[in-house]
């Protein structure tokens, strides 16, 4: 009982700031509000019983990838971004696809009653490191190539190109 | 237990809002911003299928989403960089030529 009534605050809580995110003129509200709805998500996650991808979450997202913003916003300089504008007729369109998509696929899954199979009684913590390292060790491996692809990639595609000069 | 149909309708109402960033604004940040959106909707679905099944798998998806998630706005970064440095602008309004 309590603990749906924690999912719910954190589920509207998560939708709300999810909202905020893409409605704000200010890139630097937005990246604010994105680090809030990343700890209510991580908050859905530790009442989920997802304790270590909420611990992950807040690392990852709210330690990593905010900073990670923060530093490209203040890189640039936020006064030469213009205010945009868009027609009529384009924002009807995509308020109507996006709406769309929702519809479909909540009639989807209401329609049908979704019964996943389930274990007798929750996992022990050490079950998740068990199964990550023996089922699914070779994922975890091709994973570590991908952040060394990710790390040569973006220092070779982000580096100032000082090759051609002459000095 | 909370009952599945409303975790997955979260995950979606998540999805659908990053969906909806991506496709309505012109600020290249906060598009990906949305994209993140977008990948975080995916994730609550995973917990929440990992939490009624009982079983970790839920988590250790989640978790390479995640990863994904890290190693595409570290790209997403580099390119929207050295996008702004030739253009001087993150309106993609002005990215929509193929010349380099």
């Amino acid at each position: 009982m309590i603990q749906s009534i924690i999912f719910y605050i954190f589920a509207a809580l998560s939708v709300l700031l999810a909202v905020l995110v893409i409605l704000q003129k200010n890139v630097m509200h937005s990246v604010l509000y994105l680090s809030f709805t990343i700890l209510a998500i991580s908050g859905v996650f530790f009442t989920l019983h997802a304790e270590f991808l909420g611990a992950v979450q807040i690392l990852v997202y709210a330690g990593g990838i905010i900073v990670l913003y923060l530093f490209v916003i203040i890189i640039v300089n936020l006064k030469e971004i213009k205010a945009e504008k868009r027609n009529i007729f384009p924002k009807f369109f995509i308020v109507c696809i996006s709406v769309l998509f929702l519809a479909e696929m909540i009639y989807i899954f209401f329609k049908n009653r979704i019964s996943v199979p389930a274990n007798a009684d929750f996992p022990e913590f050490e079950a998740l490191f068990e199964m990550l390292l023996s089922k699914y060790l070779i994922p975890f491996e091709i994973a570590s190539i991908l952040l060394l692809a990710v790390l040569i990639g973006s220092i070779i595609i982000a580096r100032r190109k000082l090759l051609h000069d002459s000095d | 237990m909370i009952p599945i149909n409303q975790i997955i309708a979260l995950g979606l109402i998540i999805f659908v809002i990053g969906l909806f960033g991506v496709l309505f604004r012109k600020n290249l940040m906060i598009i990906l911003m949305a994209i993140e959106l977008m990948l975080n909707g995916v994730n609550v679905i995973f917990a929440g299928i990992g939490y009624h099944m009982k079983s970790p798998v839920g988590s250790i998806f989640a978790i390479f989403v995640i990863l994904m998630a890290v190693a595409e706005a570290a790209v997403g970064f580099a390119l929207a960089l050295s996008y702004f440095r030739q253009k001087k602008t993150y309106d993609l309004d002005e990215i929509s030529e193929l010349k380099g």
